[in-house]
């Protein structure tokens, strides 16, 4: 299939000195949002204890280890921002990405041991989970740095208990073993109960020797009987007792080395358990690139650096989305589907780091006279119409088939709505690309480049496709709401302005309430917002973009649970003719 | 020779980047149109000086019509 792959046809095009200078503001605007961003990153790092406070005890910081463990240049961190209840801590108290580690991809995830000892908090299991999600998604090894004190006893009942409580992870680990996936774990401190199944429930346990981890914690000052309450009494009786306890952490090396045996190998320095960890990885099965590779992995055509030029920060401006791809791409090089028909969506087969991805987003702007078909008013991109719906739907059914991932893009207002649209099915055609989704098994990814609204945000391979969505990356741009926020507050309040003004009384008290609620949707749709609460996973920095796609296309094919072989992919026959 | 800037689709002019006599190159930003709550804007079709403008801010326009001439 070299005649398909080797040479695709260019697309994109150059920018000239006089569209840069133009641009120069929505530039500075894109830079400077993301050095907010990346502040917001920065407070993460720094919770808890002084990374020098760590080393005096002769410990690494979790970002040490990970500095130490993955390969350089391959980490694509995500959740960093992710706090979904809003712990005091500023974090879910797990640090995760994707990385190689000695040339190999995984998902890789730990604690952080600089905020109270690594222990479990409000939010974590649903950070952890994704992650497991993540590993299942592309079959990679899930590699975990445990270092975990236990739960923050203050809080236990927002995260110890439920169906995706703290204890959720132990069968996801299970589930990924059972699957042939395997879990790794370079383990440190003290892990107590629920440290302690974070420590057992991998595969393969690489123990620093001073750690230890137990069913129970070093048992809590005891020998009192339950008085139903505290008081004075008891309180000095506490304070006697507490300071003559000498009890030590259960389970050390002793244990689980010498005796039962659950630690594979222990080590002395904490480099060690890293070196364990790498040499490890070097030899779990996987498939060389050149397996999969269509052709020689190539540099894009033209400076991802452009991207600050070619989007807008200004949601209401219109730009090429072909002229993004092209600088996301190897070579500026695509293979278009339909390019003549649904043209408010692109779909197309592109390379990245010489693998075959599928690509799929929404074009902007004027869709042309006579578009949509079935409508009297003109179409525009963002909204998705029925020949982008058929076109996309029998797109994904071909990747399916052919085995390709996709690499989603999002900048969408949503699914053409009214009479004309429902007569055109589209409320079908929008359940069908679901549906359509659902039936394959191939990994996707997803970057809402700017909007992610309605309907369109779930059946564009949104987060919402758990089983094929392996993350979502935000930028600086993306915002996330069912709708803009002023119509919403025109679809809430509009029967109460009419019934106040019939009533004659004064609209300026509902006039309020649509500026708050209008307010209130522009406030909860932020790419801050959506970081913290996990409407995506990642607000990635534009530049980073293609780092993100390279990991996405390696870890996807690394050991794809499925192979279709390149001379009997339909897909390129059917673009060729 | 001249080259016409053609409005590429109906909507309102919210900003006009243009004097008679200013030099323009191809690609540049020249204007900018309102429709469906988007703003797409207008590039110069080619290299030259603007040697008339048929609009001003705030006209409605159709598809097609012309919007300023540029003297190559």
């Amino acid at each position: 299939m070299r005649p398909y792959f080797e040479k695709m046809t260019a697309f994109g095009r150059e920018l000239k000195p006089s569209q840069h200078k133009q641009t120069a503001k929505n530039r500075t605007a894109l830079e400077t949002a993301e050095a907010d961003i990346q502040e917001q990153v920065e407070t993460v790092k720094a919770a808890g204890f002084l990374t020098e406070k760590i080393n005096a005890r002769g410990q690494m910081t979790v970002w040490q280890r990970l500095d130490y463990l993955v390969d350089p240049d391959s980490w694509c961190p995500l959740h960093m921002l992710y706090n979904p209840m809003d712990n005091e801590e500023g974090t879910t108290n797990v640090i995760d990405g994707l990385g190689r580690i000695s040339g190999k991809w995984a998902v890789i995830i730990g604690f952080d041991n600089k905020v109270m000892a690594g222990a479990w908090l409000p939010g974590q299991s649903e950070n952890i989970l994704r992650v497991t999600d993540l590993a299942k998604r592309l079959n990679v090894p899930l590699v975990w740095l445990v270092n975990c004190s236990g739960a923050k006893l203050t809080e236990q009942e927002k995260f110890y208990a439920n169906r995706r409580g703290a204890g959720t992870p132990f069968f996801r680990h299970a589930e990924l073993e059972q699957m042939g996936i395997p879990v790794l774990a370079g383990i440190y401190g003290t892990n107590p109960a629920g440290g302690g199944y974070q420590s057992i429930s991998p595969t393969i346990l690489f123990a620093h020797k001073n750690c230890n981890i137990a069913v129970g914690g070093a048992g809590i000052v005891s020998g009192m009987a339950p008085k139903g309450h505290f008081d004075m009494e008891m309180a000095a009786s506490l304070i006697d007792k507490a300071k003559h306890f000498k009890a030590q952490p259960p389970g050390t090396v002793k244990t689980h080395y010498d005796e039962t045996g659950f630690f594979r190998y222990v080590f002395e320095e904490e480099q060690g358990v890293l070196d364990g960890l790498k040499d490890y990885m070097q030899d779990i099965p996987a498939y060389h690139p050149k397996f999969f590779r269509v052709a020689p992995p190539q540099d894009t055509q033209f400076p991802v650096d452009d991207i600050y030029s070619l989007l807008p920060l200004e949601p209401k401006r219109v730009y090429e989305f072909d002229q993004i791809l092209a600088r996301l791409v190897d070579g500026g090089e695509h293979m278009e589907f339909q390019p003549d028909r649904g043209p408010e969506v692109y779909t197309g087969l592109c390379k990245v780091d010489g693998f075959l991805v599928a690509c799929i987003g929404n074009r902007q702007g004027y869709l042309g006279k006579d578009y949509p078909e079935y409508a009297d008013y003109p179409g525009f991109g963002g909204k998705l119409y029925r020949q982008g719906l058929i076109k996309m739907n029998e797109f994904v059914t071909l990747c399916g088939r052919d085995r390709i991932p996709i690499v989603w893009f999002q900048d969408t207002t949503g699914i053409d709505v009214g009479d004309a649209a429902e007569k055109a099915e589209l409320l079908g055609l929008g359940q069908s690309l679901i549906y359509s989704i659902q039936q394959t098994d191939i990994p996707m990814m997803l970057v809402v480049l700017r909007k992610g609204t309605a309907a369109a945000h779930y059946v564009m391979g949104g987060p919402t496709a758990n089983r094929h969505n392996a993350f979502t990356l935000g930028t600086v741009a993306s915002e996330i709401y069912v709708m803009h926020g002023e119509t919403a507050a025109v679809a809430t309040y509009a029967r109460r302005l009419v019934k106040e003004d019939e009533a004659g009384r004064p609209l300026e008290p509902v006039v309020e309430k649509m500026n708050e609620l209008a307010q209130e949707y522009h406030d909860k749709s932020r790419p801050l917002f959506c970081a913290r609460t996990g409407l995506v996973d990642e607000i990635v920095a534009i530049k980073d973009l293609r780092r993100y796609l390279t990991a996405f296309a390696g870890a996807a094919y690394q050991n794809p649970k499925s192979i279709c072989p390149q001379h009997q992919m339909i897909l390129p026959r059917i673009i060729k003719g | 020779m001249s080259e016409e800037i053609l409005a590429p689709l109906a909507g309102k002019i919210i900003q006009l980047n243009l004097e008679v006599g200013q030099s323009v190159e191809e690609d540049e930003e020249v204007l900018v149109i309102e429709a469906m709550k988007m703003e797409t804007p207008v590039f110069a079709p080619g290299s030259g000086t603007v040697s008339a403008i048929k609009v001003k801010e705030g006209d409605q326009v159709e598809e097609d019509d012309v919007l300023a001439v540029i003297d190559n």
